[in-house]
C-alpha cells in the first residue's frame, strides 16, 4: 500500500550563525566539527523525511535536538538555510508571500506548546480568528467556530477569556482554532507537554478520537517516547539536528538503528509497542475468534495467555494470516530478548 | 482668595461685542483681522494690555489676546504671528527689543508713560537696625545686620536673575560695601525671599522694581545711591569712587511698546492710537494693588479705568 | 578579619584618593605651576559651536526650501493640521463656538457645560470598567468645578486630548517602524536620547519660529518631550511578544499588517499601556512650561499665582493638574482595556444599545437650551467655589515663623558636610585629569568603545566652553541623586514589603511626579532661601519617584521560591533582605538609578529658576536672550551628561549581572 506523499523535505539544513550561508555554499554537507568550527549551530542537519497522507507522523527527540526548528522549516516559519520542502509535490520554499499566506490560510493548521492564544479575545473569537483575517462572512465563520468548539468539548465556554480556562481547556481552544479552517496538514508542536500527566493522557485520547473522525495528515512533535508510541503511525527520531531513524514504533523497538535509539526504547514496555503482526507465526492457523494483526500485545495478552492453544491472527481484510501462542507473548511480557 | 481665570485670553474674542452702539466704524480699508496682543504673567502687564485692547475695541478694531513668554514673544512679533507687546522694560527687555528692531521686522512704538524703577530695597523695620538708611552710606557700617549664616560677616543682597543684568557685583565693589550678591533665578523666587523674611521680620535686602505690587504690600523703601548717569557706568573717574565704574544707582527707564512692523500698514488708525496711549506709574500701581492685594478681577479693574478715563482715550482715538 | 586587597582594588582606591586630593587642591596646584588652564579652560580655545548652530537654524528657518516650498511652509502646515482639531476641542470644552472675529463675534454655541462633562466622564468610566472608576473620575472633575479650576482645567484638558493621542499614536507608529527595521532602531535610539534629555527651553525659540506663536508650539514641544518613552516601550513590548504567538499569526495566514495590528499589538497591549501612561504623565509635566509659550490653562494659573506669591492659589492649581492627571490616566487605562476586548454584540433599539451616549446627549441639549435661562446649568457658579488657599499660605507662614532656625540648621549641616565638599572637588579638578578618569572608567566598564564615547562627549563639552557649568551640573545632580537613592530605595523596599505602606507611598510618589515642581519650589525658597540647597530639595523631590518605583518593583519580583528557600534556611527578615531580596533586585535598582539621573537632569532648567549656576541656567539665559545656538549647545551638553551616565551605569549593571551569573 503506497499512500500519496503529502509533505516531504529533501536535504534540509538549518544553521544558525553569521557564517551559515557561506559555510553551506562552500560545503553542502559539513560535518558536526566543521559546523562548530565555523561558529554556527546546526539546528537541523540534512533532514530527509516523507510524510504520507492521512498518517500521524511523530518527530521525537530530546530538548534541543531540533524538532521545533525542523517543523518550522516544514511550515516555512523558519527559512531553511538550504534544501527543499515539497508540499503536495510543490516546493514550498519557492512560494511567494501571497501564495504562502494562501497555503497557510487554507491548508495548514498548527497547535503550539504554550497554546499561543490571543489574550484579548474570547474563546469563540480566538477560534474564529483564522477565518476573520480571511474576511470570511461573519455569520458563517461564527457557525463554523461554534461547531469546532463543540467538537473539542468546550461548548458553553465560548464567552470566556483564555485566562479564565485551565491549561487543558486552553489547549482545546488551540486545537479548535487550528482546525477551524479545515486544513489538510496539521502541525502540533509538543501540544501536551505543558499539561500534567492525567490531563495529557485524556488529551491524547481526545486527539486520537478527533483523528479517527478527521483523517488529517499530522506532524506531531514530542519529547515523550511513550506519547510517540501511543499516537504514531511512524516516528522520526532526532538527535543534534539529525534525523537518525524513521520507522514505525514496532520497528524502532525491534530494530533500533543506533545505540541512542535503543537507549530510548529500552524503558518502554514492549507489550505496548509490539503488535501481533510481529509476533505471530506467519501462515500458521490457530483457533478461536481471530485477533487483529495490528492489536498491541498488552491489549490482548490476557486472552492469549488464557487460551491453551494458539489464536488466529487476521489482517484488516479479515484474512487469517497467522497465529500467536502464549510463549511468544510471555517472552514479550517478561522481557526475554529485550535486545534483538 | 482671589482667583482669575485665564480663559479670558481665549474667550475675549467672543465677549468683545460689549456695546455695539458705542462702536465706531473701522476706518476705511483697514483690516478686520484681529490685532493680537500678548499677555504675560504679571498683573501690571495684563492690565496695561487689556486697557489698550479695550480702547482698540472701542475704536472698532478686532482684538485677540495671546498668552506669550516675555522674551520668546519677539519670535512671534518678528513673524507677524503676534502684533503688539505692551510692556518691554528698558531694564530687562531692551537688548531683545533692539535686536528685534534691528531686523526691521519689529518697531518700537514709543513709551507707555510708565517708568521702571529698580533698586536695592529693604523693609522699614530694618531702619531700626541700620539707622542711617535710606542713604547708601549707612550700609558701609551695618552690612553685618543683613548677614545670614552663609554670608556672615558680609551682608546678603538678593539680586534678580542673572539675565536681568544690573551690575550689582560691580556696584558692591565700587562702593566698598561688604555685601555678597546672591541671584534669585526668577522674580517669584525673589519675592518669596522677601515674603519669608518679612513674616519673620528678618533682615533682608533685595532688588525690587516698580510698577509692582510688593511696595504696596510691604512697608519699606529703596536705598538712595548716588544717582545714575551713563558716564558713571562707562567712566571710572566719574562718581564717588575715582577708580571704578558702576559707583552709582541703577538707571531708571521707560517701559516701551513694541509692535510688528506690518501693523502700521495693516491698521494705520490703530497704530496711531497705540502710539498715543500713555498711562502713569501712580495709576498703574493703584490698579496693580487692587488686583493683586485686594483680589479684584483684572477685567473689572480695566473696566473701572475705562469708565473713569473716557475723555482721555476718546482723545487718543480721535487723533 | 584581615581584608585582603587585590591589585585592582588597590589601584582603584589610589586613583579615587588622588582624584579627591587633586580636586581639593587643583586651584592651588594650577597657580603654583602657573598653569591656570588646567583648571579653567581658556576661552580662547573655545570652538564657536554656538554661532554655527545659530546660523544653521537661521538658514533652516529663513532660507531652507525644496523648490518653492520653504521649510517653514512645511512646519506651518503641520501646525495648521494640529490646530484644527485643537480649536474644535477647545471650543467644545472651553471657549464655545464663535463665528466672526473680534467685535463681530457671535456666540453660536457655548462650551459644553460642566454638568455635561461630568456626566460624560461618569458614563465613560462606567462604560470602560465599572461604577468605581466612574465615581473616581467624576469626583476628580467635580473637584475641578468646586475648587474654581474649571475653565483653566478645560483648556489644559483640550491640549492633553490633542497631545496624548498624537504622542501615543505617533510613538506607536515609530516604535512599530523601529521594530520592523532593526537598523532604523539603531539610528533612532540616540535621537530619542536627545529628545528626552535636551531641555525643552533649549529648542523653544526655534519651535516658535517654525510652528508659530501660541498653543500649537506648546503642543509640539510637549509632543517632542512626551513621545520617546512610547517609542521605546513599543519596540520593547513588540519584541517581548511570545514567539509562539508570532508563529501562530503567521500560520493563520496573516498578512504583515494583520500580524502587526491584530496579533502583535493586542498581545503587547499591557506594556503599551505603560507607554501611554508615561505619555500622559510627561504631557502633564509639561503643562507649566507649555503655558509659558501660550498654552494657558492650569499651568498659567500656577505661574501667575506664584508671581503674586499666592502660594495657596498656586498649590490649588497644581493639585488640579494632579487630579486631572489621575482622572485622565485611569480612564485611558480602562478605555484601552475595553477597546482591546472585541465588542460584544448587543441587540435592541439604538437607544437601548447606547443608553449612556443618549443620556449625555440629552443632557447636552438640555443645558444648551435651558442653560440660556438658568446660568447654573452652563457654568459652575463662582460664588459656590471653595478654596483652601489660605490654609496653605498659613501653613507655610507658620513653619517659616516658628521653625526657620531648625530648617536653617539642617541646611547648614548639609551644605558643610555634603554639598560643599563635593562641589569643591568637582570644580577644582583639572579637566585633563577628569577626562582621563572618565575615559578610564568607560574603558573598565565597557571596553574601548565606551571609553571613546566618554572621551568624545566630555571633550565636546570642554571645547564648547561649558566645562565649569557642566561640573556644577554634575555636582548638583550627583548630590541629589545620592540623596534621592538613599531616601528612595528604602522607601521602595518598604512599599514592596508592606501592602498598606505601599499604597500610601505610591500615592505620594504619583502626586510628587505630577504636581508641577514650581508649586513647591517657591515655598521651599521661603523656608531655605535661594541657593543650591533649595535646588537640591526640588531635584530630590522630583527624582525620587523612579528610585522608589524600581526598588519596589525589583523587590516584589524576587521569586517567591527563593524567598522561601531563604526562610527555610533560617534567615531573619533582615538577612532575607540583605542576602536575597536586595541582591536580586539590584538590576532593577540600577535601572531606577538610571532614571533618577535622567529626571534629575531634566529638573535643572527648573532649578535655574531659583538661581543655580549650572547648564540649566545657561539654557535659561539663552532662552531669555533668544539665543538659539547658545541654548542648543547647553542643551546638548546636558544631554551628553545624561547619555554618559546612562551608558556607564548600563555597562556597570551588565558587569554586575555577569558577576552574579545572571548573564554571560
Ligand atoms: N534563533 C536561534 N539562534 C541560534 N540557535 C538557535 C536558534 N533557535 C534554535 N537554536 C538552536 O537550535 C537547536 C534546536 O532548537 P529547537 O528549538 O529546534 O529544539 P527542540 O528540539 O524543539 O527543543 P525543545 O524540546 O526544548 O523545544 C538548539 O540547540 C537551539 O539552541
Ligand atoms: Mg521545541
Amino acid at each position: 500500500m503506497s499512500a500519496k506523499i503529502k509533505l516531504a523535505c529533501r536535504n534540509v539544513w538549518k544553521l544558525y550563525g553569521a557564517n551559515a550561508e557561506t559555510l553551506l555554499k562552500a560545503n553542502p554537507s559539513p560535518s558536526a566539527d566543521e559546523i562548530r568550527n565555523a561558529n554556527t549551530v546546526g539546528a537541523v542537519r540534512a533532514a530527509n523525511i516523507e510524510i504520507e497522507e492521512g498518517e500521524i507522523f511523530v518527530i521525537m527527540g530530546l530538548s534541543g535536538s531540533g524538532k521545533s526548528t525542523l517543523v518550522r522549516c516544514l511550515s516555512r516559519l523558519i527559512e531553511p538555510t538550504s534544501g527543499e520542502v515539497l508540499f503536495d509535490g510543490v516546493d514550498l520554499l519557492k512560494a511567494d508571500g501571497k501564495a504562502l499566506i494562501d497555503i497557510r490560510r487554507h491548508k495548514m493548521g498548527m497547535v503550539f506548546q504554550h497554546f499561543a492564544l490571543l489574550p484579548h479575545l474570547t474563546v469563540l473569537q480566538n477560534v474564529m480568528f483564522p477565518l476573520t483575517i480571511q474576511a470570511a462572512p461573519e455569520a458563517e465563520a461564527e457557525a463554523r467556530a461554534r461547531e469546532v468548539v463543540e467538537l473539542v468539548g468546550l461548548k458553553g465556554r465560548e464567552g470566556n477569556y483564555p485566562r479564565q480556562l485551565s491549561g487543558g481547556q486552553q489547549q482545546r481552544v488551540g486545537i479548535a482554532r487550528s482546525l477551524v479552517t479545515e486544513p489538510d496538514l496539521w502541525f502540533l508542536d509538543e501540544p501536551f507537554s505543558a499539561l500534567d500527566p492525567l490531563i495529557r493522557r485524556e488529551m491524547q485520547d481526545e486527539f486520537l478520537r478527533l483523528q479517527g473522525r478527521l483523517h488529517k495528515t499530522i506532524v506531531f512533535i514530542t519529547h515523550d517516547f511513550e506519547e510517540a508510541v501511543r499516537l504514531a503511525d511512524r516516528i522520526a527520531i532526532m538527535k543534534d539536528g539529525e534525523v537518525i531513524q524513521v520507522a514505525t514504533p514496532e520497528k524502532l523497538v525491534m530494530n533500533p538503528a543506533t545505540d541512542y535509539v535503543a537507549e530510548f526504547t529500552k524503558h518502554i514496555p514492549r507489550s505496548k509497542v509490539l503488535s501481533l503482526a510481529g509476533l505471530m507465526t506467519p501462515g500458521a492457523v490457530g483457533e478461536g475468534a481471530p485477533l487483529l494483526h495490528s492489536a498491541k500485545v498488552a491489549d490482548v495478552a490476557e486472552r492469549i495467555i488464557a487460551s491453551d492453544a494458539p489464536l488466529s491472527v487476521q489482517d484488516d481484510a479479515g484474512q487469517i494470516i497467522g497465529a500467536v501462542d502464549r510463549m511468544a507473548v510471555a517472552k514479550v511480557l517478561f522481557g526475554e530478548g529485550s535486545t534483538p | 482668595m482671589f482667583k482669575r481665570s485665564t480663559i479670558g485670553a481665549f474667550t475675549i474674542s467672543a465677549a468683545a461685542c460689549l456695546s455695539p452702539g458705542l462702536t465706531m466704524p473701522v476706518m476705511a480699508a483697514e483690516s478686520t483681522d484681529p490685532i493680537k496682543l500678548t499677555l504675560h504673567d504679571w498683573s501690571g502687564q495684563l492690565i496695561n494690555t487689556k486697557i489698550m485692547g479695550s480702547i482698540l475695541q472701542e475704536a472698532g478694531y478686532n482684538v485677540e489676546y495671546v498668552q506669550a513668554d516675555y522674551i520668546a514673544q519677539f519670535a512671534g512679533l518678528k513673524s507677524g504671528d503676534l502684533h503688539l507687546a505692551m510692556e518691554i522694560w528698558e531694564t530687562t527687555g531692551r537688548e531683545a527689543l533692539d535686536e528685534a528692531t534691528a531686523t526691521g521686522k519689529v518697531v518700537n512704538v514709543g513709551e507707555t508713560g510708565l517708568m521702571a524703577i529698580e533698586e536695592w530695597w529693604y523693609p522699614s523695620y530694618m531702619k531700626d537696625r541700620c539707622p542711617g538708611l535710606p542713604n547708601w552710606e549707612a550700609l558701609k557700617d551695618c552690612a553685618e545686620e543683613f548677614a545670614t549664616a552663609e554670608t556672615d560677616p558680609n551682608g546678603r543682597y538678593v539680586g534678580g536673575p542673572v539675565t536681568w543684568g544690573g551690575f550689582d557685583e560691580e556696584r558692591v565693589e565700587a562702593l566698598g560695601l561688604d555685601f555678597e550678591v546672591v541671584h534669585a533665578g526668577t522674580d517669584a523666587a525673589l519675592f518669596a525671599e522677601l515674603e519669608s523674611a518679612y513674616q519673620r521680620e528678618a533682615p533682608v535686602m533685595l532688588w525690587v522694581y516698580v510698577p509692582h505690587w510688593a511696595p504696596a504690600k510691604y512697608e519699606g523703601e529703596f536705598v538712595e545711591f548716588p544717582p545714575f548717569s551713563a558716564e558713571c557706568y562707562s567712566d571710572p573717574s566719574v562718581g564717588v569712587n575715582p577708580d571704578m565704574a558702576y559707583d552709582c544707582g541703577k538707571p531708571r527707564g521707560p517701559i516701551w511698546k513694541a509692535a510688528w512692523s506690518g501693523l502700521q500698514e495693516k491698521w494705520p488708525g490703530a497704530y496711531d492710537i497705540i502710539e498715543a496711549y500713555k498711562i502713569d506709574n501712580a495709576e498703574m500701581s493703584a490698579m496693580v494693588g487692587e488686583a493683586d492685594l485686594e483680589g479684584t478681577d483684572i477685567d473689572a479693574v480695566v473696566a473701572t479705568w475705562m469708565g473713569a478715563n473716557k475723555d482721555r482715550w476718546s482723545a487718543w482715538i480721535a487723533k | 578579619m584581615i581584608q585582603r586587597f587585590d591589585r585592582r582594588t588597590v589601584i582603584v582606591l589610589a586613583l579615587v584618593i588622588v582624584t579627591i586630593v587633586l580636586g581639593y587642591h587643583g586651584r592651588d596646584l594650577s597657580k603654583a605651576l602657573d598653569m591656570r588652564w588646567i583648571v579653567k579652560y581658556p576661552s580662547a580655545w573655545v570652538l564657536p559651536f554656538k554661532s554655527v548652530i545659530s546660523e544653521a537654524m537661521r538658514w533652516l528657518i529663513e532660507d531652507a526650501a525644496i523648490g518653492p516650498v520653504s521649510f517653514t511652509d512645511v512646519t506651518r502646515a503641520i501646525a495648521w493640521a494640529i490646530e484644527q482639531p485643537y480649536n474644535l476641542i477647545l471650543a467644545l470644552l472651553a471657549t464655545g463656538f464663535v463665528s466672526g472675529l473680534g467685535n463681530e463675534a457671535q456666540v453660536i454655541l457655548p462650551a459644553v457645560s460642566w454638568i455635561v462633562v461630568i456626566a460624560a466622564v461618569l458614563a465613560l468610566g462606567h462604560y470602560c470598567r465599572d461604577w468605581g472608576l466612574a465615581l473616581l473620575a467624576g469626583a476628580c472633575f467635580l473637584y475641578l468645578a468646586v475648587f474654581g479650576q474649571w475653565d483653566s482645567a478645560m483648556v489644559t484638558l483640550a491640549s492633553v486630548l490633542i497631545a496624548v493621542p498624537i504622542g501615543a499614536g505617533g510613538g506607536l507608529l515609530v516604535g512599530v517602524w523601529a521594530y520592523r527595521h532593526p537598523t532604523g532602531e539603531k539610528i533612532l535610539s540616540p535621537i530619542l536620547d536627545l529628545m528626552q534629555t535636551i531641555p525643552i527651553f533649549a529648542y523653544l525659540v526655534p519651535i516658535l519660529f517654525m510652528f508659530g506663536f501660541g498653543p500649537i508650539s506648546a503642543l509640539v514641544a510637549t509632543i517632542i518631550y512626551a513621545t520617546p518613552p512610547m517609542v521605546r516601550i513599543t519596540t520593547m513590548a513588540l519584541k517581548a511578544v511570545d514567539p509562539e504567538i508570532v508563529d501562530f499569526g503567521r500560520m493563520a495566514g496573516t498578512t504583515e499588517r494583520q500580524l502587526m495590528w491584530r496579533v502583535l499589538i493586542p498581545s503587547a497591549r499591557q506594556s503599551l499601556m505603560v507607554g501611554v501612561n508615561q505619555v500622559i504623565m510627561l504631557t502633564l509635566n509639561m503643562v507649566i512650561i507649555a503655558s509659558m509659550i501660550g498654552a494657558g490653562g492650569l499651568g498659567f494659573d500656577v505661574l501667575a499665582a506664584l508671581r503674586r506669591l499666592d502660594i495657596g492659589a498656586g498649590f490649588e492649581a497644581g493639585l488640579a493638574i494632579v487630579v486631572l492627571a489621575i482622572a485622565v490616566d485611569r480612564l485611558s487605562q480602562a478605555f484601552a482595556e475595553r477597546m482591546g476586548r472585541m465588542p460584544e454584540r448587543t441587540t435592541g433599539s439604538f437607544v437601548a444599545r447606547h443608553k449612556r451616549t443618549v443620556l449625555v446627549g440629552a443632557l447636552l441639549l438640555m443645558t444648551w437650551t435651558v442653560g440660556q435661562v438658568i446660568p447654573l446649568l452652563q457654568d459652575y457658579p463662582a460664588t459656590r467655589t471653595l478654596t483652601t488657599g489660605a490654609f496653605w499660605d498659613d501653613t507655610i507662614k507658620y513653619l517659616n515663623v516658628n521653625y526657620f532656625d531648625q530648617f536653617e540648621a539642617v541646611k547648614v549641616f548639609f551644605l558643610n558636610w555634603f554639598m560643599i565638599p563635593i562641589k569643591k572637588v568637582l570644580l577644582g579638578m583639572p579637566w585633563p585629569w577628569a577626562i582621563a578618569m572618565l575615559v578610564l572608567l568607560g574603558w573598565s566598564a565597557g571596553g574601548w568603545r565606551l571609553a571613546l564615547l566618554c572621551g568624545g562627549l566630555a571633550g565636546l563639552i570642554l571645547v564648547s566652553g561649558l566645562w565649569a557649568k557642566a561640573m556644577v551640573t554634575v555636582y548638583l545632580c550627583g548630590a541629589s541623586v545620592v540623596l534621592a537613592t538613599v531616601i528612595g530605595v528604602p522607601l521602595g523596599v518598604w512599599a514592596a514589603l508592606n501592602r498598606r505602606a505601599g499604597v500610601a507611598i505610591n500615592l505620594f510618589i504619583d502626586t510628587l511626579q505630577t504636581l508641577p515642581s514650581f508649586v513647591y519650589l517657591i515655598p521651599v525658597v521661603m523656608l531655605f532661601r535661594v541657593g543650591d540647597f533649595t535646588a537640591l530639595i526640588a531635584i530630590v523631590l522630583y527624582a525620587l519617584a523612579p528610585a522608589v518605583r524600581y526598588a519596589a518593583h525589583g523587590v516584589r519580583n524576587v521569586s517567591g521560591e527563593l524567598v522561601e528557600a531563604g526562610l527555610v534556611s533560617g534567615c531573619t527578615p533582615l538577612q532575607l533582605l540583605r542576602h536575597i531580596r536586595l541582591p536580586l533586585a539590584l538590576p532593577e535598582i540600577l535601572l531606577g538609578l538610571n532614571q533618577t539621573i535622567m529626571l534629575a537632569l531634566s529638573m535643572l532648567v527648573i532649578t535655574a529658576l531659583v538661581g543655580t549656576r549650572d547648564l540649566g541656567q545657561e539654557v535659561y539665559i539663552a532662552l531669555t536672550k533668544a539665543d538659539i545656538g547658545r541654548g542648543v549647545v547647553a542643551g546638548l551638553a546636558i544631554a551628553f551628561i545624561a547619555i554618559l551616565a546612562d551608558r556607564l551605569i548600563k555597562a556597570g549593571a551588565q558587569q554586575a549581572r555577569i558577576r552574579f551569573g545572571l548573564e554571560n
